[in-house]
């Protein structure tokens, strides 16, 4: 990894990025051909209908899959030039994930749930606690540190997830349709805790969404169909 | 976290776990009654006839002649007996014989003990069934194994006359009262053993202060060989020579390795069985959370961590069956020690005429419970390489949308 070179404003730089799935007759070109750069502190909301491509290109900018074409640059650092293990620990150390699905390991609480990754990263015990606890904070789910998933509500385990995806101190944090699986009033709690964050500590935000809530807030949309982006607009 | 995992399906990590336990307890009773059997086997056998050790003239095994006997000297004796690992030196002058009952007579092996030092050194009137042991070493009398007192058609108080040849030629011959009867624990022993106090064998055979051995017990007859190399540094050997029972007696050695290694094949049959039980749930607990691996990894977690949590899962649930299973086995095998399982009827009969005494007493040897511990624990490695391997051709990706 060649943290040396990364440059501060652009987050994310993507080159004639493109994704061909190989059905069992005809191809599919889940992403064709996509040019994409992210700045640091955008908030930023790809959209498009079902299958339009949005979650592959996630997948792709957070080095989950491999592009059939193309690169990705992210914080400086081509993805598709790194080893395995390579991509799995610049993932840690730079990319928080948000999933539809939560996603939390069930047998952690949500205070060890958030501390995980930066276990991972090696953060010494009381610096960790004391970030988890700061995060659980602004989350509003202090007084839930000790549950397990298993006891939160959906709003409040997809918050934990929020906290998660900020603790390693990430570049940028990719949420993969992160409402789906709430109701309103959790979505909105939910976007106002991101909103929050990316405007007063300038964190970085890439969701993939066709959560009208999510799109009203992003100050920029990306609209991609077919794989294609066809619209790229940015708002005041 | 391994630990953690385990607990999310307790009904099948305990089922899993009980399933070792039960295959621990069948293998350790299945291998402690094996080496209970043999160890009573050896022991019976070699106890009141050689020794687990023996130290005689040079050349005496091949033909145990009593003109092969040698000087009892006790500074022989004090020598063999500070080697660490001997317990006990035990002269004895033995030699075949011709015993008569009132009108019986048989082909029998008469051996001159010391019996203060037999009763202490091998507890050889703990044998005694009928009748009563020697109260001096002098006294002029004999003990005769069960068997052949019954063909003898002798009892505690008759008249035992034996005839054989002597020291050199001489004639041997003389008349003793039977004392006492003796269950030897083997049956050939039972057929063909009289004893008698060493004193009057000496004079009987001519053979003043001489012995054909000097029988050696040990504190672990599992461990021989140190034992044996280091009596073999203060021999002389150019005039005497040492062996242990394996060495005189290879065909029960044979017998024991042989019939000892169908029981190592029940004992791997059984692990199979429980290894096929636990691959299931290893492979079931991996198929479950491929969705979370691929989280974990889209996280930042290494899959050979993933590896390294799932072996923890497996050694966890390997030996907490383990270590319940070798507690309930020495429990058991303590009991059963303590309590032989007297053998009857045909299995009886069967035993005795492998010369094998019905008695299954357990052995409480400790490589019987660590040999256990140690090979659920590589069971419990290997097969966790099944689902490793499958965790290491993840794709993120993929298992996320699982």
């Amino acid at each position: 990894m060649n943290q040396a070179n990364a440059k501060p404003a652009t987050v994310i730089d993507a080159h004639e990025l493109s994704k061909v799935y190989n059905g069992h007759q005809i191809p599919v070109r889940a992403v064709d051909n996509v040019h994409l750069h992210i700045e640091e502190g955008e908030f930023t909301a790809i959209v498009g209908p079902s299958g339009s491509g949005k979650s592959t290109l996630l997948h792709l900018i957070g080095g989950l899959d491999a592009p059939t074409a193309g690169s990705v640059i992210l914080a400086g650092t081509d993805l598709t030039q790194l080893s395995e293990n390579e991509l799995i620990d610049f993932r840690l150390h730079n990319i928080g994930f948000v999933f539809q699905a939560y996603n939390l390991v069930p047998v952690l609480t949500a205070r060890e749930n958030v501390g995980f990754v930066m276990q991972l990263q090696g953060v010494p015990r009381e610096e960790r606690e004391a970030r988890v606890r700061t995060l659980l904070e602004e989350v509003g789910l202090a007084d839930k540190a000790e549950s397990k998933p298993g006891k939160l509500s959906g709003g409040q385990q997809q918050r934990v997830a929020v906290a998660r995806a900020l603790a390693s101190k990430p570049r940028i944090v990719l949420a993969d349709e992160p409402t789906a699986n709430l109701d309103s009033v959790s979505a909105a709690n939910l976007l106002d805790i991101m909103a929050r964050l990316n405007r007063d500590e300038n964190i970085t935000f890439l969701f993939s969404t066709h959560d009208q809530r999510v799109i009203e807030k992003a100050r920029r949309v990306i609209t991609l169909v077919d794989g294609r982006v066809v619209s790229d607009e940015i708002r005041q | 976290m391994s630990w953690l995992n385990l607990w999310r399906n307790r009904r099948r990590t305990l089922i899993t776990a009980a399933s070792v336990y039960f295959a621990v307890i069948l293998s350790i009773i299945m291998r402690s009654a094996t080496l209970g059997v043999y160890d009573n086997m050896i022991h019976n056998f070699v106890t009141f006839s050689s020794g687990y050790m023996q130290v005689h003239l040079k050349g005496y095994w091949e033909e145990s002649n009593i003109d092969n006997a040698m000087e009892h000297r006790a500074s022989l004796a004090d020598t063999f007996g500070r080697v660490a690992g001997v317990t006990a030196v035990i002269p004895r002058l033995q030699s075949f014989v011709l015993a008569s009952g009132a009108d019986q007579t048989k082909g029998a092996m008469a051996m001159g003990i010391i019996p203060s030092l037999e009763r202490s050194a091998t507890r050889f009137s703990e044998k005694l069934t009928v009748g009563s042991y020697p109260r001096s070493d002098t006294d002029r009398v004999a003990l005769l194994g069960e068997e052949l007192a019954l063909r003898l058609k002798l009892k505690p108080g008759d008249t035992l006359v034996l005839i054989g040849q002597g020291y050199r030629a001489a004639s041997a011959a003389g008349m003793f009262r039977v004392a006492g009867l003796l269950q030897l624990g083997s049956p050939e022993l039972n057929q063909r053993m009289i004893f008698l106090p060493l004193k009057r064998a000496q004079e009987m055979f001519g053979a003043e202060s001489l012995i054909t051995s000097l029988a050696l017990q040990v504190g672990n007859p599992a461990a021989l060989e140190p034992v044996h190399q280091r009596l073999r540094q203060v021999l002389d050997t150019a005039r005497l020579e040492v062996k242990t029972w394996k060495e005189m007696y290879p065909e029960m050695d044979q017998f024991i390795t042989a019939d000892s290694s169908g029981h190592i094949i029940m004992s791997g049959i059984l692990y199979l069985m429980i290894s096929f039980g636990l691959l299931g749930t290893l492979l079931m607990m991996t198929m479950e959370r491929t969705h979370e691996f691929g989280i974990l990894i889209a996280l930042g977690l290494r899959k050979s961590k993933i590896g390294l949590m799932l072996l923890g899962e497996s050694v966890i649930i390997a030996l907490m069956g383990c270590a319940m299973g070798m507690l309930s086995g020495f429990g058991i095998v303590w009991w059963f020690q303590s309590n032989p399982i007297r053998l009857t009827g045909q299995l009886r009969d069967m035993y005795i005429s492998y010369g094998i005494d019905p008695v299954i007493a357990l052995s409480t040897r400790p490589d019987i419970f660590y040999i256990q511990a140690v090979v659920v624990l590589v069971i419990s490695v290997v097969l966790v390489l099944a689902p490793v391997w499958k965790v290491m051709r993840l794709k993120p990706v993929e298992a996320i949308n699982s």
